[in-house]
């Protein structure tokens, strides 16, 4: 066992998912000392995500147990270090990565500044949440957040909930619900993955995802869980005796739920937002892994860590063969196919907002906001749009509006054609907000021994 | 010294410039712009990237004297506040200056001492300034730590965003705004006049004068060599505060900060690095923490040795600091100059050329009331303020 005084290792992972877990697996087997940090308590990510000590885990498909198994007896093997409640806060312009260590009971929150030889970025993906009049109100969810608390506490909040929005994961979700005993009111979904028999054929090629996707579906069926397709939600209030009044347009007819909590959902993208480019000179060598890179889904996942772990060792010079990129190709024209199926077949498009609807929900701003902003300018830039009108500038960093406001001013804004998400959300530093106080706290320095990390060496 | 209505002066000028064009969409260009086309002046703004990219759009915005060296940069800073002041109350700028005291700070008894000359300097150029007993300060400014040893409250200041100014004098302004131009050079006829400008896609402006107005790219457009000193400055932003700590009524400002800026004696700061600490409450609740001054760096990165350094002075003086998260750090790049004045005026060897530039970090404070001055000399009307001392010419000896 090695003490690490100083903090200078080969391989910094970002992420406990499949893909830092896998990248951090094969950055072992070519020899690299290697730290991973995880913000939560525990490996897994999104997709196995564990749940809460002392709850129940939520059933998970055959495949995905197998897996997980595999990859956690991996993992455990692999003598690579592990730091929870961690997250990594950014690459100051000297390539230090700065790792904020949480507070926790007894333990005052720091800063551990780590000098690594390379960095391996594989913070997963954040659900898309298209705007629409109401989405901010308490009791409105994301999907993948009522998913990750089913998986944490093995159980579904109880009342009535509403699962509206566009993909796959819609279903993953209401089949969970069905099996813990409480299933969704209904899906509210926009596109019409039934309409496309010849898409639906080319599933056939990932035998697979079409056994998960024909077991969903029939325990929806099963239990008579109604299915909307070809439908959106056009607004979401408060109800007068508690609880929330949805109304939904599908084509031609116009429907209401009252329910207790709706959870949405638009599709997954990467969770790209402000994080480092390339690499400073004399900093890490840099690279991204798993769905932050190109959100394909959990297998993807697993095989571009491997690869990510193994292009690290490559570009820190040890002699070793590129790995074949076939399997995330695979994941890449499956995940093409269920993209297809789920073009939505009905999207309010932003130009037809109302007004007050919420678009950045940090700083309150709205879709009359940024009307009000584009009139009178064309080839409006991302700065004027961030700097004149809040927009992407709360605490969230953007994680929730950039896309939306980008998709709005490509539409309704003259000359904002070229503009991108990444263009708003820009990078940061630090990633996320860090308490003053823990920047302050020493940290990560000899002085401080229950700074040092502690990696096994055979 | 300054005529009380030119603020509002919108009659054409005498003899009409004809065709204006200005490099750079800073602060110091749209004021120009804002006042010449208020004229009837036909202008047109040719802008590298976009409006507020440059140090415009990544500084704090102290309209503020009490940070200036005492003389001519005193008396610069006054007119700055109250040109501010006349377009607030005039409409263009409602809303975007609001007054407040500065607080200058002093923690030990060196400090004092520089800070009680500063405050004399300040009485003298007629700022009301008063210095703080020790209960006041506490009752005053009850979050600011015990070692604070002397205060002095400095009236009659302000705050403006850079970027907002930008954004509602170009709103307000009628003049065309290209962005994504960069300009690249000047076409001269044979007497050294300018007659058009060229810009990065190779396309020619036809130009009957020209104000270069473009920060740091200002040397290369105009050969203005070893002139000027990029000087990076690292700001941290809090999130909002709200009702958690008690703000100061304005900003507080160490007095490290005026020698890190050079505006008191004991030092010009000649360490390439220097910090001076300003912690300025923002009106949305967050505080606007400062920062470095870095000469010759023009990338715009934060290390965390710097953010630490702030950081921890900023604890030191005002503790309850530390409750908040840090937001955001960012990065810009003030236009120093070697000899520390601004660069002002025509151009010498080209009579429609000029330039406004080098005003480090005070061009938010000056930019309006600058704009409207290089208007008049572009207009050949007689300046508010004798400014032959921040004329070019004395870093252009060779042109005839
Ligand atoms: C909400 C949601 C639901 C999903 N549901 C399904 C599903 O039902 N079926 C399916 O096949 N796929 C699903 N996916 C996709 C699947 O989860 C991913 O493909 C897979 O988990 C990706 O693995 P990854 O390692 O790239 O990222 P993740 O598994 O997301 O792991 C990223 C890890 O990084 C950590 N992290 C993030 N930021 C930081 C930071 N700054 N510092 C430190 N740590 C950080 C996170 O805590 C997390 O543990 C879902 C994705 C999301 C976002
Ligand atoms: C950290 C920091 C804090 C500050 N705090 C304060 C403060 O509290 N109070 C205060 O008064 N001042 C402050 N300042 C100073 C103030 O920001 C600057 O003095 C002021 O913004 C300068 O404005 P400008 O228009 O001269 O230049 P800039 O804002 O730099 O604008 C120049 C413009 O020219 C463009 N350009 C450059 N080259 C070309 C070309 N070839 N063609 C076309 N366009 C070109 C650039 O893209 C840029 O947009 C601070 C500055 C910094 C960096």
């Amino acid at each position: 066992m090695t003490e690490w005084k100083s903090m200078d290792i080969d391989l910094l992972v970002v992420g406990g998912g499949p893909a830092g877990m896998a990248a951090a697996v094969e950055a072992r087997q070519a020899g690299l000392q290697v730290l991973l940090v995880d913000q939560r308590e525990r490996l897994g990510g999104a997709i196995y995500c564990q749940p809460d000590p002392g709850c129940a885990p939520v059933a998970m498909s055959a495949r995905h147990r197998a897996r997980w198994q595999a990859l956690s007896r991996e993992f455990a093997a692999s003598g690579a270090a592990v730091e929870f409640h961690t997250s990594f806060a950014g690459l100051d312009s000297e390539g230090l990565a700065l790792l904020e260590r949480r507070a926790s009971a007894g333990e005052a929150g720091r800063v551990l500044p780590v000098r690594a030889r390379a960095v391996v970025l594989a913070v997963g993906a954040v659900e898309r949440i298209a705007p629409l009049p109401g989405w901010e109100l308490p009791g409105v969810m994301s999907a993948g957040g009522l998913q990750m608390m089913m998986k944490r506490r093995g159980a579904v909040p109880v009342g009535r909930t509403l699962l509206a929005g566009s993909g796959p994961l819609l279903l993953a979700v209401a089949s969970q619900m069905v099996a813990l005993g409480q299933p969704p009111v209904a899906i509210i979904e926009r596109a019409r993955p039934f309409g496309q028999p010849a898409e639906l054929l080319k599933l056939l090629a990932t035998p697979g995802y079409l056994r998960e996707a024909l077991a969903i579906l029939a325990r929806l069926h099963k239990a008579r869980v109604p299915v909307l397709h070809a439908t959106q939600l056009t607004s979401i209030r408060l109800a007068a005796g508690g609880g929330l009044e949805v109304e939904c347009r599908g084509q031609g007819d116009e429907r209401r739920f009252s329910v207790d909590r709706v959870a949405l959902h638009d599709g997954i993208r990467p969770n790209d937002f402000g994080l480092p480019g390339g690499a400073a000179t004399g900093g890490p060598v840099l690279s991204r892994a798993g769905d932050c890179r190109e959100a394909l889904g959990a297998v993807a996942a697993i095989e571009d860590g491997k690869r990510a772990g193994r292009e690290a060792a490559r570009m820190l010079g040890l002699k070793l063969p590129a790995m074949s990129l076939q399997p995330v190709k695979r994941e890449r024209r499956a995940q093409a196919v269920l993209a297809r199926l789920f073009s939505p077949a009905l999207t309010t498009p932003p130009a037809d907002l109302p007004d007050e609807t919420v678009i950045c929900r940090c700083e309150n701003r709205t879709a009359g906001d940024l009307r009000g902003l584009l009139a009178g300018h064309d080839g409006l830039s991302a700065r004027e749009v961030k700097l004149n009108g809040r927009f992407a500038m709360g605490s969230c960093q953007g994680r929730f509006c950039a896309d939306a406001t980008v998709d709005f001013l490509r539409r309704c804004g003259a000359g904002a054609e070229a503009l991108e998400a990444s263009h708003l959300t820009g990078r940061r530093w630090p990633v996320r907000p860090v308490g003053i106080a823990t920047l302050l706290a020493e940290g990560g320095a000899a002085a401080d021994p229950a700074s040092v990390i502690r990696i096994e060496e055979e | 010294m300054l005529s009380p209505s030119f603020h509002n002066d919108a009659a054409p000028p005498v003899n009409d410039p004809g065709h204006v064009v200005i490099v750079g969409a800073g602060i110091v260009g749209i004021s120009a712009a804002f006042f010449l086309s208020r004229r009837g002046v036909q202008v047109t703004v040719l802008e590298a990237a976009a409006p507020a990219a440059g140090a415009s759009g990544a500084s704090d915005g102290a309209v503020s004297v009490a940070s200036k060296r005492p003389g001519l940069m005193m008396q610069l800073g006054l007119a700055g506040i109250a040109t501010y002041r006349a377009l607030a109350s005039g409409g263009v700028l409602a809303g975007e200056f609001r007054e407040r005291p500065t607080f200058i700070v002093a923690s030990n008894a060196a400090e004092a001492e520089v800070l009680a000359e500063h405050a004399a300097a300040l009485a003298g150029a007629g700022v009301t300034v008063r210095l703080l007993a020790r209960a006041e300060i506490t009752g005053l400014l009850p979050m600011v730590s015990e070692e604070v040893v002397a205060v002095a409250r400095v009236e009659g200041e302000g705050h403006a965003i850079g970027y907002r100014v930008v954004e509602r004098l170009a709103r307000a302004g009628r003049f065309t705004l290209r962005r994504s131009a960069p300009v690249d050079g000047f076409v001269r006829d044979k007497t050294g006049r300018v007659t058009a400008v060229s810009t990065g896609q190779g396309g020619l402006i036809a130009a009957d004068a020209v104000l270069v107005a473009a920060g740091n790219g200002s040397e290369r457009l105009l050969g203005l060599s070893g002139a000027l000193i990029p000087r990076k400055g690292q700001l941290l932003l809090t999130e909002r505060a709200a009702g958690r700590l008690g703000a100061p009524a304005g900003p507080l400002m160490s007095s490290r900060y005026l020698l890190s800026k050079g505006a008191a004696k004991g030092g010009p700061a000649d360490a390439a690095r220097s910090f001076g600490l300003v912690i300025d409450p923002l009106a949305t609740g967050q505080f606007l923490i400062g920062g470095t001054r870095e000469d010759g760096v023009t990338n715009t990165h934060n290390d965390l040795a710097a953010v630490r350094h702030i950081l921890r002075e900023a604890v030191t003086l005002m503790p309850d600091l530390a409750r908040l998260r840090l937001l955001r750090a960012f990065s810009g790049i003030r236009t120093a100059t070697v000899d520390r004045l601004p660069i002002v005026g025509a151009v010498p060897g080209a009579e429609n050329l000029f330039v406004a530039t080098g005003f480090e970090g005070d061009g938010i404070c000056l930019g309006p009331f600058m704009g409207e001055l290089v208007h008049r000399l572009i207009c050949g009307e007689p300046a508010a303020v004798d400014i032959n001392a921040l004329s070019p010419a004395r870093f252009t000896p060779r042109a005839a």
